[in-house]
């Protein structure tokens, strides 16, 4: 071979060689060291940093490129409006208002994962498992985490009572004329890992940058007008921030050894190459209220091992709390 | 329509794009006015290797026009080109699939959602499986097919942001779909291929690069003249040319002629060509930029893992 007369003779491979054979091993040589080093050179509970970029498309209110290591996510948030008419079924009067963003589906995330971002993700294909499960877990957690109220989408018209003699001077009435929906659509462009902590951090970002014309009820049209000044936009009102971060476990733990003799690491941030030999993972969604004060715990998810216990759930927490 | 039981879906009563509207003391937006010459071209911003992932990729962007009244207005005056493209493969066919003695090429492209003015859907439509046709005929007369027998290479286009199809505040060529947008993105289309497939190492005769050309009706509407890169809102466009073009091999891949263009066919191909030119020094440079800069960094990796512990595996 001509080319391995310059390659050491024996076993010894080269890196990149090494960590595409045997992803795991590779991974384990790093971690055993003195200095627990991953192969990327990130501590075991360093995050990537992220950039973020705000405002850069033309079409959408509000939009953010994050980049973070070589996983990249554009999010553009584009807001339309639903007429209370158009509405098949109004829900009922009494329906909490925290509740109806998601019964009238104001929110509506897409995550798209076949941009070419990765060979496993092609298009042509429906949208896999990941991406339906990435899209349902911001739709889910924009949900739960009540970042919106309904009021902050309503449009409202005051109506003027006609003129009655019986009643005379009654008061006008509030009747909200439309609603604006908000398109939250993520393409992922790049992806090496951990694509939950991009997707997430590009909805905030672009959320941050959105802004919304003023909307008015025009009677005598009798549809929505909108200002095009962007003096009289506002931008929207988030009740508070969630941060998700996710962190993958590598365990030397297999069904043919002693469980004693496992070890295990906890791993911030995985990349597409760690992620595909650690079988545990966890995420965690922070959010910070107000002034970022204080933060409550919004969601924990946890799955494929047992290494984390009860008690080694509160490390991860206390990493990724700002 | 039936719900897409994929994707979380708009409400059902469906919504509409807000109507703008203008306060009396307010100026109606100005059509923008081209200030650069009948036969200068917009800059071009190219990049390759933006995603490491993909074996070979690229960034193709036309920055936006500087405009003297944009601010303070929610409604963008006009838009700017954004285009990303990544080329896996080549790479084996899959056992099933029919022998094939060349490399079979499949593109793909398709427009982000907020790519335009109007919002698009996730699903693929006519206009874009129209792109990527015209697209893979540009590329195919470039590629050395048979160097890969049995292989097959995706090139996947993704528009951020297209090229809007008229001035949108007349309400004519936007609401009309001439299409003049889409036969500027096709020029940036073949343009950032290119510069990704050279990126993925796939052997070509020569670099192909986009270019546009369109006849445009003067502000007299009397006279009508030949202007290379035209941006649809700054003119009235009567017919507009797109051409993949061979440089160094004086040769046309694609041609795509709209409108009427009557006597004036010749002189609008030759603008285009001279367009697609202007372009390919852009992609020359671009190349030559990711070809200096990855033999510098593939040395400080070198450096690096000397220096560093280099992790082998002991037998």
């Amino acid at each position: 071979m001509a080319n391995g007369a310059n390659q050491s003779p024996g076993l010894s491979l080269s890196r990149d060689t090494f960590a595409k054979l045997t992803p795991g091993p590779f991974l384990h040589a790093h971690l055993k060291q003195a200095q627990p080093t991953r192969p990327n050179g990130r501590l075991p509970h360093e995050f990537r940093t992220p950039t973020v970029n705000t405002g850069s498309l033309t079409h959408s209110n509000g939009s953010a490129v994050v980049r973070a290591g070589d996983t990249a996510v554009v999010c553009g948030v584009r807001a339309e409006l639903l007429r209370a008419s158009d509405i098949p079924h109004p829900p009922s009067e009494d329906i909490h208002p925290d509740d109806l963003v998601e019964e009238l589906g104001l929110l509506v995330p897409n995550v798209e994962l076949s941009t070419g971002c990765s060979p496993s993700h092609l298009p042509g294909n429906p949208p896999g498992t990941l991406a339906q499960s990435l899209s349902y877990r911001v739709w889910s957690t924009l949900l739960n985490s009540r970042i919106l109220d309904v009021s902050t989408l309503a449009i409202r018209h005051t109506e003027l009572q006609p003129e009655d003699e019986e009643v005379p001077d009654a008061e006008p009435r509030v009747v909200v004329k439309g609603y604006w929906v908000l398109y939250i659509d993520i393409l992922c462009i790049c992806l090496d890992g951990n694509a939950s902590d991009t997707v997430w951090l590009a909805v905030m970002a672009a959320f941050r940058d959105t802004v919304l014309p003023r909307a008015w009820w025009d009677a005598d049209q009798e549809r929505i007008l909108c200002s095009s000044r962007l003096a009289e936009a506002k931008s929207l009102k988030l009740n508070c921030l969630p941060v998700a971060s996710t962190f993958a476990v590598f365990s030397t733990a297999s069904p043919l050894k002693d469980r004693a003799e496992a070890e295990s690491w906890v791993l911030a941030d995985p990349d597409g190459a760690e992620e595909g030999v650690c079988e545990e993972a966890m995420t965690v969604v922070i959010a910070a209220t107000g002034d970022g004060a204080t933060a409550t715990l919004l969601s924990l998810e946890k799955s494929g091992g047992s290494v984390i216990g009860e008690a080694g759930v509160a490390e991860p927490i206390e990493y990724s709390a700002p | 329509m039936q719900a897409d039981r994929r994707r979380i879906n708009a409400p059902a009563g469906g919504t509409a794009p807000p109507v703008f509207t203008f306060t009396s003391n307010e100026q109606p937006p100005k059509r923008p006015r081209r200030t650069r010459g009948p036969d200068e071209h917009r800059k071009i911003f190219l990049r390759t290797g933006v995603v490491p992932s993909a074996s070979g990729s690229a960034y193709y962007e036309i920055p936006p026009q500087p405009s003297s009244a944009q601010d303070e207005k929610l409604t963008p005056k006009s838009s700017s080109l954004k285009i990303t493209c990544t080329v896996h493969g080549p790479r084996p066919l899959p056992r099933n699939a029919a022998f094939s003695p060349n490399l079979l090429l499949s593109t793909h492209v398709k427009f982000a959602p907020f790519a335009t003015r109007r919002r698009r859907g996730y699903v693929r439509d006519a206009s874009e499986r129209d792109l990527g046709v015209h697209l893979e005929t540009a590329l195919r007369g470039v590629i050395i097919g048979d160097r890969w027998p049995k292989s097959g290479c995706e090139v996947v286009i993704t528009i951020l942001e297209g090229e809007e199809d008229g001035w949108w505040a007349d309400g004519s060529g936007a609401e009309k779909g001439a299409g003049w947008g889409l036969m500027s993105v096709l020029a940036g289309c073949i343009t950032v291929a290119s510069a990704a497939l050279v990126d993925a190492g796939i052997d070509c005769v020569d670099v192909v690069s986009g270019g546009i050309s369109a006849l445009v009706i003067d502000d007299d509407a009397k006279t009508e003249h030949v202007a290379l890169d035209v941006s649809p809102p700054e003119h009235e466009i009567k017919a507009m040319c797109v051409v993949a073009y061979l440089q160094s091999r004086d040769e046309i891949t694609e041609c795509w002629l709209k409108g009427d263009a009557s006597t004036n066919t010749e002189a609008l191909m030759d603008a285009a060509v001279k367009a697609a030119a202007m372009s390919r020094t852009v992609l020359a440079e671009a190349i030559g930029e990711a070809a200096t800069g990855q033999s510098e960094s593939e040395s400080t990796r070198a450096s690096a893992k000397g220096k560093g512990k280099d992790v082998t595996m002991a037998g």
